[in-house]
Formats: C-alpha cells, sequence, structure tokens
C-alpha cells in the first residue's frame, strides 16, 4: 500500500473523491464535512450545518455539488464553490446511512435506518421513489453504473437488489402527465417504479455494505459475521458464488477494484484486506494499531482509494503505476502490458521487443519497478519486488525486434536491484550481506564486493562505478578500486538521472531535487511540496523535471521555475530542445512541446553567453516585470538595465550597476536635486571627479563644489568659486575659499567687507600685513582687540592636493555587448569621457596581459624545449634498440636445461597466417602478402609468362608490408603483428583464417582508370601512359571475389593494353619529325586501337589532319567519314565535313601502309599492321599482338611478360580454381 | 571490507600504455611496503617504455629490490648491453632465493621474447603467479600462433580477475588474434578502456586495429590521426598509418621514412627491408 495522504480528525463515516479535481470529501461523525486537496495536503473548506454524524456523502460527476445525510435526518445538497447549502430533502424518519448521486440522472439515492431506500429528484427536489421491503436498519444503497438497478445491504441479513427501469422510463418520457399522476398514487402504495428483483440472502448477520461490479453482473457484500460474500446475477436470478472468510469483525465496506481483478474490504478488526476476484484468496492486509475501518471509497478515474477509520482518513494506492524504464541514447526502454518495447525519439517509432514473463505468484506491486539497459549486448535488466526483491536479464537478439511471438527463457536471480555497470556485467545488490555481486550476462558471478556503507539500492554510475543509496546518503562506489569517489548528504533518494556527458547527476528523492556533480560535489537543492516524479537533462546542462502536477526546470546554479502545468502525472524520459518526451501511467509515450525560452534565457545570462541573451531579448518578448526583477535579483542590473524605459528605474539600476554614464543620462532626463545629488555620491565613490562636478554644478552646491576643487588641487577653480560666492554676497562662502586658497589679503579684504574689522585686523597682524593692520587699527581706533602673547604664528595653508590631474584612475571598464548593441542610441558624448577616464590605467592593464603573454610563450617555450629534450630520448631508444639487430647467432643456447624446463615443455610454434595464405591459394598477390615473393613470381611466370619483375617491386614490398597490423601488448615486450584478413563480417567465426587482405584492389583500378583517361583527354600522354602501365602492373597482383570480376578484369587488361600501344605510337610519332609518312601511318594505326569515343574522335581529327596536310585526301577522307559517324562536337563536325567536300574524288598523294577495308591489329614493338591471316604472336599476359620476329622478347606493351612463352592464362580470383 | 587498492589507478595508466601520466601520478600515499615496491617497479617500468634507459639504470643502485633489479636489467638489455643483460639474468634467474621473483621472471620472458626465444622465456613464465606474467604468456602464445595456449592463459586470468585491465587487454589482443566475430569483441574492450579511462595511444591503436582487421580502413585511419596527434613519433602508431595507407591508396612513404628514421628495428621496417632483399633473391632463384 502506498500511502498518499493521511488526516487526522474525528471518526470518517462518509467518503468520496472529486472526478476531475485532487480533491475528497470527508463527512465526520462529529457532523462536519471535510474538504481536502489530497494532492497538497490541505483542508480546502469544511461544512458545519448537519446536527449530528454525517454518514453518507457524495460528489456530483459534473456539477459543482455534493450531497450528503446525516443523523438529522436530513439530505442536504450543497454547492461547493458557492460554500452554500442550496437545500434540504426531508422525508427520511431516521439515520441517513448512505447518499449517491445518480451518474446520468438527476437523482439521489439514499438509505435509512428507517428501513427504507428513497431516490430523490434533486431538481425537483422531491423525492420519487421509496423502496421498502428491507425490514432493518437499511446500511447502504447504491446505482448500478450502468443499468437501471440499486444494490442495497440491511441488517436484516439480506442484500436486495432493485429495479428501476420503471422509474427511469418515466423519467424519459415524462410527457403524460395524467399517467403521471395517477402512478403517483400508485407510489404512495408501496410503488411499482422500483420493484425489488433479488433478494440475496446468505449471510448469518446484518449486512454492512453491498456494491456492484462495475462492468460485469457481480456484487460483492460484507457483514457482521465477518465475511465477505460473492454474488452473481443473470436476467432471472442471483446467487452465492463464493465466500471470502479472514476478517476478524464485522465488515464495515467492500468494493470490487475498477482496473485489476482484486475486491477491497475493510472492517472493524482495524485492517484493509485485497482479494484476488478469480481465485478468491486474500492478497494482501493492511493493519491500523487503533483505529477501526468504517468506509472505502474508489476514485472513479485515477487509480487511487480512500478509508476512513476512527481517527482520521487515509487516501492510497495499491499499486505503483511509474512504469519501468531507461533511455539510452536516442531510444527508451520500458515495460508496458507484460512486454519489453523500445521507442525512437528523432522517428518516434514504438516497437515491441520480446514478452517478458508474468510473475508466478498473484500479489501486488510484482510489476516491473526498474530496467537497465545495455546497448552494446542489447540485453535488459529488469528489477521487481517479485520475491522479495528478484531481477530478470533479457538478451535480445538484435533481429527479433517486432517479433512478439519471440519468447526466451530470461535468467534470474534475487536482488534488491540490479543494474549493468559495463557493457557485459551487472551489479545485484545482496541486502542481507551489504554487498554487490557482479556478474557477466551468463548470470555467473563475476566477482563480490562488500559495500562501503549500509546501501538499500544501487545505481548506475559510469562504467565500473556503483552509486550506493543508504537512508541518508548516497555514495559512489568504484567497483574495482573498491573507493568511495564520492558521497553526499541526501535523504531517502528514489531515482538518479545522469545527465548524458555523466558529467551532472540529479537526485530525486520524494519532496527534494539535489543536482551533483559526477564526484557527488554539492550544486543545489530544491525542495518541493508536491511529490518529484521524474527528470532528465536537457542539452544545456539545465535539469527539466516533473512535480506530480508541474514541469518544471533547474538551472546549475539552483534557480528553478515551472514551465507547465500537469492535469495527469507524467514521467520525463528526454529532453530534446522544445521538446519533452515522456511516459504516461499507462506506459504511453507522448510529446510535450513547451517554451523553453525562459530558462534558457536564464540559463545564458548565467554562462554569461549575452550575445545570446541579447538576440534572445531582441527577438523574443521575454519582457516583464519578473524578468527585470529577476535580473535585479541575481545582480544583473546592468542587463536589466536595457529592458527599462522609465528613467527613475533605469537611473537606479545604472547606479546599483555602477554604469555611471547611463546614470548620467538619466539624471539629465531626470533633472532633480535628489537623484543629482546620489549621482554625485556614486561617482565621487567611483573617483570621477568630472562627474561628480557636473553633479554639484547641477545641484549648484558651492560648499561641495569648492571643496571638491580643493582637494583635486583645481585652485584657480577655487578662486572662481570665490567669486561667485563674493557675487552671490555668499560671505562665509567667501570666507571658507579664501581659507582653502590660502590667501590671507583676501581674507582680509572680506573681514573688512563684512564688517569685522577686528577680526580683520587680527587677521592682518597675524599674518603680518603691517600695512593693513596699521590702517585697520585707525579705522578701530580704540578697539584694537589685544592678540595673544608668547605664541608663535604659523601660516594657514592649505596642504597641496596629492593628485591634481582630473579623475581617478579608473580600471577599464568591460563594454559589454549591450552597450553596443541594444543601447546604440546611446549617449554617446559620455563615452568619450569614460575612454579617457580609462586610458591611464587601461593601458597598462594591456601591458600586463602582455606580459603573462608572454610569460605563457616563455612556458610554452620552455614545454617544447622540453617536449624535445623527451623526443631526443625517444630517439636515443630508438637507436639503442637498433642493437637488437644482432644476428641471431647471439642467442643464448636453448637447451640450457634448469629444472623448471624439465616439468614444462613449450608448445611447439604454430603455423603463421601467412603461411596459411600461401599453402591455400595459387594467386600470386596473395603469395606476395604472404612475404613469398620466390613462389609470387613463379607463379606469375607460370600463370601469365612474366619475366621481367622490376616493375612490380614496389608492388611487392606494398603488399608485404600492408599484410600485417601491429599491436602493442604488454609494455617494453615485443610487439604482435597480426595478419590483415579480408571480408570480415560480424558472423565470422574465429580461429577460421581467411585470405589478406591486399592493398591494391579492383576498385581502385578503376579509379586509376578514370584519372588516365583524364590525362589522355588533357592530352598529357607521358602521364597517361605512366597511370595505364601502372594500372598493367598492378593487375597482375590483383584478387577478386566473382567470376564476374575476373571478366571485368580482363577487359580491363584489354583497354589498358590498346591504349598503352596507341599511346606508345603517339608518342614515337611525335618524337619522327622527318618521316611524315611514317607519322600519317602511326596517326592512322592509332586509330585502330579500341578507344573511348571522346578519345577516338581527337585521334581521328589529328589522323584527318595529318593526311589533309600532306594531300592523302582519300584517307583524310576516309578519316573525316568515321569522325563524323563517332558523334563529334560541333567544331569537329564543321571540320570533318569542310575535310569531306575537299577531298571528295580526290586520291591520295602517297603510298601509305594503312589499308582500312582491310581489318589489322598492330606490332606492339613494330607498329606496322598485321593484316588478317599473317602470322602473328601475343604476349601472354596483356594479349598484344606482335609480328613473327619479336618472340621470345619482352613484350614492349606490358614490359612484364615474354611475347609467345608459354602460360597458363590470368588467375586473380579463388572461383577460378573451382 | 576489503581495503581499497590504492594502485588501481597506476597500474590502469601503466598498462593502457599512458606512461608518463602513471609516473606523475607515482606518489600515492599510503601505502605498505609490498605495494610500495610494486608501484616503484610499475615507475620504472614506465620509465624503460619511455626509453629513459640511462635513468634506470643509475637510479637504481645494487641495493633495491630484486624487482628493481630486474627492471634494471632490462633497462640495460634494451640500452644495448645485451650479453652482460642476459649473462646476469641467467644468473640471477638460478639463484634459488631470487629465481622465483615473478617481475623477475617476467622480464626474463620479456627479454627472451625480444631474442625469439620463446622457449626459453615460456621457461620462466609459464608457471604464472602474476597477472602480468600470464598477460606475458598470452603474448607469447600469440606471437607462437598458439592461441589455443593463449585461451588457456586467458582463462586462467579470468579466473583470478575477470574485470581486470590486464586480462581485458589479452583478452581483446586474443580476440584480435584469432580474428572473425571476436574483433568486434575485441573492439569493444577498446571502446570500454576509451571510455572509462583517459584515451591513449595504445587504446586508439588497438581500436585502429580493430578497425582495420574489420575493413574499415577510413575509421582506423581516423583514429590513427588522432593518436598521432597525441603522440607524433609512436613507432605503432606510424606502423599501422602505413598499413593503412597502403590499404587506402593514399601515400605512405612519408610515414615509412618518419619511422625508418625514428625507429630503424621497427618489424614493419625490418619487413620493407627484408622484401626488398627478398625480392631481389627471388629474383635470382626465380631466374
Amino acid at each position: 500500500m502506498l500511502t498518499k495522504f493521511e488526516t487526522k480528525s474525528n471518526r470518517v463515516k462518509g467518503l468520496s473523491f472529486h472526478p476531475r479535481r485532487p480533491w475528497i470529501l470527508a463527512s465526520l461523525h462529529s457532523g462536519v464535512i471535510q474538504m481536502w486537496d489530497y494532492r497538497m495536503g490541505t483542508l480546502l473548506d469544511r461544512f458545519d450545518e448537519h446536527d449530528g454524524p454525517v454518514r453518507g456523502v457524495h460528489f456530483h460527476a459534473t456539477q459543482p455539488l455534493f450531497v450528503s445525510g446525516g443523523d438529522d435526518y436530513k439530505i442536504k445538497v450543497w454547492n461547493y464553490k458557492t460554500h452554500r447549502c442550496l437545500f434540504t430533502l426531508h422525508g427520511h424518519l431516521d439515520y441517513i446511512r448512505t447518499v449517491q448521486f445518480h451518474h446520468e440522472y438527476p437523482w439521489i439515492v439514499s438509505a435509512s435506518d428507517d428501513q427504507t431506500i428513497r431516490i430523490w429528484n434533486w431538481q425537483s427536489r422531491t423525492c420519487v421513489a421509496v423502496l421498502t421491503g428491507h425490514n432493518h436498519y437499511v446500511m447502504c444503497a447504491s446505482f448500478h453504473p450502468k443499468e437501471d438497478l440499486v444494490v442495497s445491504a440491511s441488517l436484516d441479513q439480506t442484500v436486495r437488489v432493485w429495479d428501476i427501469g420503471a422509474l427511469r422510463k418515466k423519467t424519459v418520457s415524462p410527457a403524460d402527465d395524467i399517467l403521471r399522476l395517477t402512478q403517483m398514487n400508485t407510489d404512495l402504495f408501496g410503488g411499482v417504479d422500483a420493484v425489488v428483483k433479488y433478494v440475496l440472502e446468505g449471510h448469518d448477520r446484518g449486512v454492512n455494505w453491498a456494491s456492484f461490479h462495475p462492468t460485469l453482473p457481480l456484487i460483492v457484500s460484507g457483514a457482521d459475521d465477518r465475511q465477505v460474500k460473492l454474488w452473481r446475477m443473470n436476467d432471472t436470478k442471483a446467487w452465492e458464488v463464493d465466500t471470502l472468510r479472514g476478517h476478524m469483525n464485522n465488515v464495515s465496506c467492500v468494493m470490487f477494484h475498477a482496473k485489476q481483478d482484486i475486491i477491497v474490504s475493510n472492517s472493524e478488526d482495524k485492517s484493509i484486506r485485497i482479494w484476488d476476484a478469480t481465485k478468491r484468496t486474500g492478497i494482501q492486509t493492511f493493519r491500523r494499531e487503533h483505529d477501526r475501518f468504517w468506509i472505502l471509497s474508489a476514485h472513479p478515474e485515477m487509480n487511487l482509494l480512500a478509508a476512513g477509520h476512527d481517527s482520521g482518513m487515509i487516501v492510497f494506492k495499491l499499486e505503483r503505476e511509474r512504469p519501468a524504464f531507461s533511455v539510452s541514447g536516442d531510444t527508451v526502454f520500458y515495460v508496458k502490458d507484460r512486454f519489453l518495447r523500445f521507442f525512437e525519439f528523432t522517428t518516434q517509432k514504438e516497437v515491441q521487443l520480446a514478452p517478458i514473463r508474468r510473475p508466478g505468484s498473484v500479489s501486488l506491486n510484482q510489476s516491473p519497478k526498474t530496467l537497465s539497459y545495455s546497448p552494446t549486448e542489447n540485453a535488459v535488466l529488469i528489477c521487481s519486488d517479485v520475491d522479495g526483491g528478484s531481477y530478470e536479464l533479457y538478451i535480445v537478439p538484435k533481429d527479433s525486434a517486432g517479433r512478439a511471438d519471440y519468447l526466451q527463457d530470461a535468467k534470474k536471480g534475487a536482488g534488491g536491484s540490479a543494474v549493468f555497470v559495463a557493457r557485459n556485467r551487472f551489479a545485484v545488490l545482496e541486502k542481507s550481506s551489504n554487498q554487490v555481486l557482479v556478474k557477466n550476462l551468463k548470470n555467473e558471478i563475476v566477482k563480490k564486493s562488500p559495500l562501503p556503507i549500509a546501501t538499500d539500492a544501487i545505481y548506475y554510475a559510469g562504467t565500473g562505478n556503483l552509486l550506493c543509496k543508504a537512508e541518508d546518503r548516497v555514495t559512489i562506489f568504484d567497483l574495482q578500486q573498491r573507493l568511495i569517489l564520492g558521497e553526499l548528504q541526501a535523504p531517502s533518494v528514489k531515482y538518479v538521472v545522469w545527465s548524458s556527458d555523466m558529467e551532472s547527476v540529479a537526485l530525486l528523492s520524494k519532496h527534494a531535487v539535489v543536482i551533483a556533480n559526477k564526484k557527488l560535489v554539492h550544486r543545489c537543492t530544491l525542495h518541493e511540496t508536491i511529490r518529484v516524479k521524474s527528470g532528465a537533462w536537457d542539452e544545456n546542462g539545465v535539469f527539466i523535471y516533473t512535480t506530480l502536477n508541474h514541469i518544471k526546470y533547474c538551472l546549475p546554479n539552483g534557480d528553478s521555475g515551472i514551465i507547465k502545468t500537469l492535469d495527469v502525472p507524467i514521467y520525463i524520459t528526454r529532453v530534446i530542445g522544445n521538446n519533452i518526451f515522456c511516459l504516461d501511467r499507462d506506459g504511453k509515450n507522448k510529446l510535450v512541446t513547451v517554451d523553453a525560452s525562459e530558462y534558457i534565457f536564464k540559463l545564458a545570462l548565467l554562462r554569461k553567453r549575452y550575445d545570446h541573451v541579447m538576440s534572445m531579448i531582441k527577438n523574443s518578448q521575454l519582457c516583464g516585470q519578473a524578468v527585470i526583477s529577476y535580473l535585479q535579483q541575481k545582480g544583473f542590473p546592468e542587463v536589466a538595465l536595457h529592458f527599462v524605459k522609465d528613467e527613475k528605474t533605469r537611473f537606479n539600476l545604472a547606479l546599483e550597476s555602477g554604469n555611471i554614464q547611463i546614470a548620467v543620462a538619466s539624471a539629465k532626463e531626470i533633472d532633480d536635486k535628489d537623484h543629482w545629488y546620489r549621482l554625485g555620491i556614486e561617482a565621487l565613490r567611483q573617483g570621477n571627479v568630472g562627474i561628480v562636478e557636473y553633479a554639484y554644478q547641477r545641484t549648484k552646491n558651492f560648499e561641495r563644489l569648492a571643496f571638491l576643487y580643493l582637494i583635486t588641487g583645481y585652485m584657480d577653480k577655487v578662486g572662481f568659486m570665490c567669486k561667485i560666492a563674493g557675487q552671490n554676497n555668499n560671505l562665509m562662502g567667501q570666507f571658507h575659499n579664501a581659507l582653502y586658497l590660502g590667501d590671507a589679503l583676501k581674507r582680509v579684504e572680506i573681514l573688512e567687507n563684512a564688517g569685522q574689522l577686528p577680526l580683520a585686523y587680527i587677521t592682518a597682524t597675524t599674518h603680518g600685513l603691517t600695512e593693513i593692520a596699521d590702517r585697520l587699527a585707525a579705522e578701530l581706533g580704540e578697539n584694537i582687540p589685544s592678540l595673544p602673547e608668547g605664541k608663535a604664528r604659523s601660516l594657514l595653508i592649505p596642504p597641496a592636493p596629492l593628485t591634481a590631474s582630473g579623475d581617478w584612475p579608473l580600471l577599464r571598464v568591460m563594454h559589454g555587448i549591450f552597450e553596443g548593441g541594444l543601447d546604440a542610441t546611446g549617449k554617446a558624448e559620455l563615452e568619450e569621457d569614460d575612454e579617457a577616464a580609462g586610458a591611464d590605467w587601461g593601458d597598462e592593464d594591456l601591458d600586463m596581459v602582455d606580459a603573462s603573454e608572454a610569460m605563457a610563450n616563455g612556458g610554452d617555450g620552455f614545454d617544447a624545449e622540453e617536449g624535445e629534450a623527451n623526443e631526443e630520448d625517444g630517439e636515443e631508444g630508438g637507436w639503442d634498440l637498433e642493437d637488437l639487430e644482432l644476428p641471431p647467432e647471439a642467442e643464448t643456447p636453448k637447451n640450457a636445461g634448469n629444472a623448471r624446463s624439465a616439468v614444462f615443455v613449450a608448445p611447439p610454434p604454430g603455423m603463421p597466417v601467412s603461411l596459411i595464405w600461401t599453402q591455400k591459394s595459387s594467386l600470386a598477390g596473395e603469395h606476395a602478402a604472404a612475404g613469398n615473393f620466390d613462389t609470387a613470381m613463379r607463379l606469375l611466370s607460370r600463370q601469365l609468362g612474366i619475366k621481367n619483375f622490376a616493375p612490380l617491386k614496389p608492388l611487392f614490398v606494398d603488399l608485404h608490408m600492408g599484410s600485417h597490423s601491429y599491436l602493442r601488448a604488454l609494455a617494453t615486450a615485443p610487439i604482435i603483428p597480426i595478419a590483415v584478413e579480408k571480408g570480415w563480417s560480424e558472423s565470422a567465426s574465429p580461429n577460421v583464417r581467411g585470405p589478406p587482405a591486399l592493398v591494391f584492389t579492383f576498385p581502385q583500378m578503376e579509379d586509376r582508370l578514370k584519372a588516365a583517361y583524364k590525362a589522355t583527354t588533357d592530352g598529357k600522354f607521358p602521364e597517361a601512359l605512366r597511370q595505364f602501365l601502372s594500372i598493367l602492373h598492378t593487375i597482375p597482383l590483383i584478387v577478386v571475389d566473382s567470376r564476374r570480376e575476373v571478366d571485368e578484369v580482363k577487359e580491363l587488361i584489354e583497354i589498358v593494353r590498346e591504349y598503352v600501344l596507341g599511346l606508345r605510337m603517339e608518342l614515337k610519332r611525335k618524337e619522327l619529325r622527318d618521316d611524315v609518312n611514317r607519322q600519317q601511318e602511326l596517326a592512322a594505326y592509332f586509330t585502330n586501337c579500341k578507344l573511348q569515343r571522346v578519345h577516338m574522335r581527337l585521334v581521328l581529327g589529328s589522323a584527318m589532319g595529318l593526311c589533309y596536310k600532306q594531300k592523302n585526301f582519300a584517307t583524310a577522307e576516309h578519316f573525316a567519314r568515321m569522325l563524323l559517324e563517332n558523334n563529334p562536337n560541333e567544331a569537329q563536325a564543321r571540320r570533318a565535313r569542310q575535310v569531306q567536300q575537299q577531298c571528295s574524288g580526290k586520291k591520295d598523294s602517297s603510298e601509305l601502309n594503312y589499308d582500312y577495308r582491310n581489318p589489322f591489329v598492330v606490332c606492339g614493338a613494330t607498329y606496322v599492321p598485321i593484316y588478317r591471316g599473317q602470322k602473328d604472336v601475343s604476349c601472354p599476359y596483356c594479349g598484344s599482338r606482335f609480328v613473327p620476329s619479336i618472340e621470345g622478347q619482352l613484350c614492349t606493351i606490358c614490359e612484364l611478360a615474354v611475347v609467345g612463352a608459354d602460360a597458363s592464362g590470368l588467375l586473380c580470383s579463388p572461383t577460378q580454381s573451382r | 571490507m576489503a581495503s581499497p587498492d590504492l594502485l588501481f589507478n597506476l597500474r590502469n595508466l601503466f598498462y593502457l600504455g599512458a606512461y608518463q601520466a602513471a609516473i606523475n601520478n607515482s606518489d600515492v600515499p599510503g601505502l605498505d611496503a609490498d605495494a610500495a615496491a610494486e608501484r616503484d617497479a610499475i615507475v620504472f617500468r614506465s620509465y624503460v617504455a619511455l626509453g629513459s634507459y640511462q635513468l634506470v639504470i643509475s637510479e637504481i643502485d645494487s641495493s633495491a629490490a630484486t624487482s628493481l633489479q630486474a627492471v634494471k636489467l632490462l633497462a640495460l638489455y634494451l640500452s644495448g648491453d645485451k650479453e652482460s643483460a642476459i649473462v646476469s639474468l641467467k644468473e640471477w634467474l638460478s639463484d634459488s632465493a631470487v629465481g622465483s621473483n615473478p617481475v623477475l621472471r617476467l622480464i626474463a620472458g620479456i627479454i627472451f621474447m625480444h631474442e625469439q626465444d620463446y622457449t626459453e622465456a615460456l621457461k620462466h613464465t609459464h608457471s604464472g603467479g602474476t597477472l602480468d606474467l600470464h598477460a606475458l604468456n598470452v603474448q607469447i602464445f600469440i606471437k607462437m600462433h598458439r592461441s589455443d595456449y593463449a585461451e588457456k592463459q586467458l582463462k586462467i586470468m579470468q579466473q583470478i580477475d575477470e574485470d581486470h585491465t590486464l586480462t581485458q587487454l589479452a583478452n581483446a589482443w586474443l580476440d584480435i588474434a584469432v580474428g572473425g566475430s571476436k574483433i568486434r569483441e575485441a573492439y569493444l574492450i577498446f571502446q570500454d578502456f576509451a571510455e572509462k579511462y583517459p584515451m591513449t595511444g595504445m587504446v586508439l591503436n588497438g581500436k585502429a586495429v580493430c578497425c582495420m582487421h574489420m575493413g574499415s580502413f577510413d575509421e582506423a585511419e581516423t583514429l590513427l590521426l588522432e593518436a598521432l596527434n597525441k603522440d607524433a613519433k609512436d613507432p605503432e602508431t606510424l606502423a599501422n598509418l602505413i598499413v593503412c595507407n597502403l590499404h587506402l591508396g593514399k601515400p605512405s612513404s612519408r610515414y615509412l621514412s618518419q619511422l625508418k628514421l625514428s625507429h630503424p628495428d621497427h618489424v614493419l621496417v625490418k619487413r620493407a627491408v627484408s622484401a626488398e632483399d627478398n625480392f631481389e633473391r627471388a629474383l635470382q632463384a626465380v631466374a
């Protein structure tokens, strides 16, 4: 039982859930009706008009109404919105036990100790039916949820089912008033609107409760005989099905569960019992110490129950509704309806993976609790409370996705919780011994490790690490090192959510979210009044979490806020941008789109990403009082400044952020004394004398101004102030200024002018101004004040100011992005000021930066040197190692036997992979890769008649070098070369050696061919020739997989051969300068080669031109015709036609050894035509043809084989030898 | 609970080839005598692995523990003084008091492996005793192309501690050696290392080798270039990069010259050199 809410009060006799809001009504024995919010845990309202106990209470399904009935015989209908009792229904003659609204009609059914059941119409406020028949107190009466039935239970030991079909018909067709009147009469006499359908007898004592099954024709009843009885009915009869025994005292209330196949009952024996409705056995019992239970109520929609007892009530759930899930990359794995499923976030595709086992025993809370997934092995661990905590391990084959029929035997085990800690390892908590068992995928124990704290759950915390949760704290424990990596006080953590980079973790407990880093260093804690349900990290490091009714965010600094309100609880699985993916309680994947701008904005502020902030401010309508106060609160007045238009606020913010320029601008706008004064104070604090002066001037605060001038050393300005004071007749001011100036003469003058002659006299005398003193003495006559005798006199001269320059040195103010961007209007004249102010120090600042940069550079330099030194070391090492190449003779004698070798006989070495390659294969390339060059050569010689291997040398070396990769194993031990094999596949069985992966492949040849074509087109003949030859040289070493490819290779040889021949002739032609006839012949022969059309056109064009120039018109015409047949382009075609016109009918001027009417091939060595029927010899490899005299010489085309040699033919695929 | 394994981190750094990091992190407080000796051995083996032979030779004096003396012998051997190293090695080994020291036997195994005398190497290492020795056995058997024996050694290691870094590594070596579907497993093992510990050239090379054997040379190249960024002179990185580029049809001669210059005795260089001789010889034989 999961208690969600509990109240303490007088005895609770009646309960009713609100169908939509999280409210519950509790009617008390004291006469009070309470309305609670069970989610928030607050008392919303109380209704106290009944006199004596209130036993029945019920919310209306749609209207803001509820009904109550009490021991004062009254039924009251209330409007909870207006908090008023709308009316009272009188009629019952004794206590009222239960009241209930009809789900559809405006009816209320009530049961009373007066032995009747009444049905009331709350709209007309009349009683519409009285159901008589019970001959003792009627303890309960309720409508059937769908049919026209009422069930009642009575202390007369019966349960009765009443048919109210007639009543409904009357209500549905109320037109016939006369009929109705007669019926009313019959009502008075016992009524025919509601007739007893069945009387269920079987209980031995009074029956306290009876209720219908929500869908099936079943009734369950509970009685003072301590039994719960199950009844079935059909159209004609009803009978007892079974009895559930177990309660030790009167059963007070009993009901079917709406969603599960169970019966819930409670009793005066202080227990609530859960029964399996099919097997009719007790599943579970919840007991209270002292309180007898009186009433049960189920939520009409949600999976909630409530029970009232002697000292209050509880709201509870029988089973968890949280689906077990685990997020991995782009998918969430979860369990729904006994199936393991996954859901891809990007495609939003849902796939059913595999069925999971049903628990053997029927009891509550056996469904999967947690799920852990290992992506590489596609393995899933599902933990549940079955058998006091157990796990099941499913390994899902990759290809079984979507095949629901696939059922495998899961590997099982006992354990409090189980999680994957590595790709193929999972940890199982063994609570009894407080240790974890690390197991492999075969469910075998690999390792046991005791845990450092008394752990009651474990969670993943990175590979090889566990997060252990104890009562009051969590620790991260490294299983291999057996070290505690971090510890944090966090009471009763329930869920652990890691950020995707595993840098941050959120610990969710019932009413708190704790954010910490991967070492469990505390970052912040949030307290929630409503239960925290789930959470996920978004890609910016904001933690998004849900409570029962909100989606909220938490920034890294602990600021949080509400993103969205929820109707039903959801479990967040993943947050991508504005999209929040979640699972609901039915295990359905949902996508909630939210407005993320608020927390993104705050995050940007926090990270000081002002560019981001600014673009957000510009592009969205974020501005508002809330944002400004947030900014102010969070110490970003300088940012807030840019939101505000109101000058006074702006001024305040500017002062707060110390932005004196904006403050000045605002002060100018506001222009009142107080603001100037405050500006002056701030400016003085900053030492911005110019602004202070300005502020004092604006407020005409001459005293302060004068003093400012004095201390900043502007003595001339003090003198000016003195004058102003004089003009203003401000004697005191004038005198002060004179004093500041140290001008004794002036002081005397002022005093004299003021009529203070004695003072003037004293001043003059003291300062030794004897002339004036004498004059004043004369004026004073007898009243000459006496001067103190015997005192040393000193001049009253103010000390010289220390700094006599303008503003105080200021640190350079960062010109934030805001100044430029947002404040473009910005009060420019002042900014200049600021820069001037910053100048002195600013420069020095820069110097310092330079210096530190220099330091850094120096440091770098040092590092680099050190690095070099190291590298040199390394090189030395390398050279040292060279000595290893000492001849093997230096080896120690192998049979230096000692005691140990006598026992141990080392196995003989196995066969190297390269040897296996050569044994199996008769392909030259594979032999070369294996390093068996001689056999490779013999093969080539036998197959292709190759004698000249020189061009093949680099190819052989490359093949051999590329045949092995190198694996460094144990430090300083020799490295292991590993043979690189071809045709790897996931399913290839180990220890079966494949053929070598050769560094030359057929696709490479095709690429080279393209390059060679290009070179030909571009007219780079030597380059093209080189390319073609390289193909021709590589092909003997190529290995392909299929027959088809063998044919392609052969085809390639022919293509390349033709080009090589043609290009060789072309190059030869270019060498010949004088022999024009031979030139023409060679050009003509070139046209005989099989070329690509684009090349053929070029060749024909050149041959045509050559012949035309030499006036061999017939031949030229022939070339022109051929050119036209070869899809020439515009220019080529025009030229060909011109030649054709010019040449038509004309004859060749000279004889060429070229007869195009007679088919021929060209000798690859002598470049003469070999006409059909003439004898020739050919190259065994490339197939070039030669005149017989060449036989036995090296083929001039491929440069490899001997012309006319015996050869078995190209072998380039293992398929050929089969 | 059992006491925490204080050298865990250090050992991992060493096995995964982060030798300098191992040296830098060797100041572990609270070690008992045995652990301290092991620590010292690891530190000096790291220096040897970094090629600082002279440092090791001069730092370890005659009063040091047997295990350190053994490391000194290795440094001596690798610095070129092979014969005297082998002579003293044999002397030590025949001494019944110290002959069974696991580090000494390990070093003996390594030295005889360099000598390509696997029988002699196995003579000292076959009885095992430490994971290091078993791992060396795995390596020797792989070199002897006896993966059946290597597997037996690995089984022993797995019984001792299946999740130990060295066990995992040896598992990966063997997986690569036997090939086929096991390559994928080796790749996953290296991937695990990459996730759990700082990326080292050795791990990157391991992954790259797996990639090459799985036919994805492009990915291997990316990994190797990353490794080259970490250590531009690492011989295995260069060697594997040469092989990789050969398969990709890219020029590799620059890396080869680099390797020839820095590690003229590297297997690949030897292979290249011997290939040329071999070729000439074969020419003669065929002609």
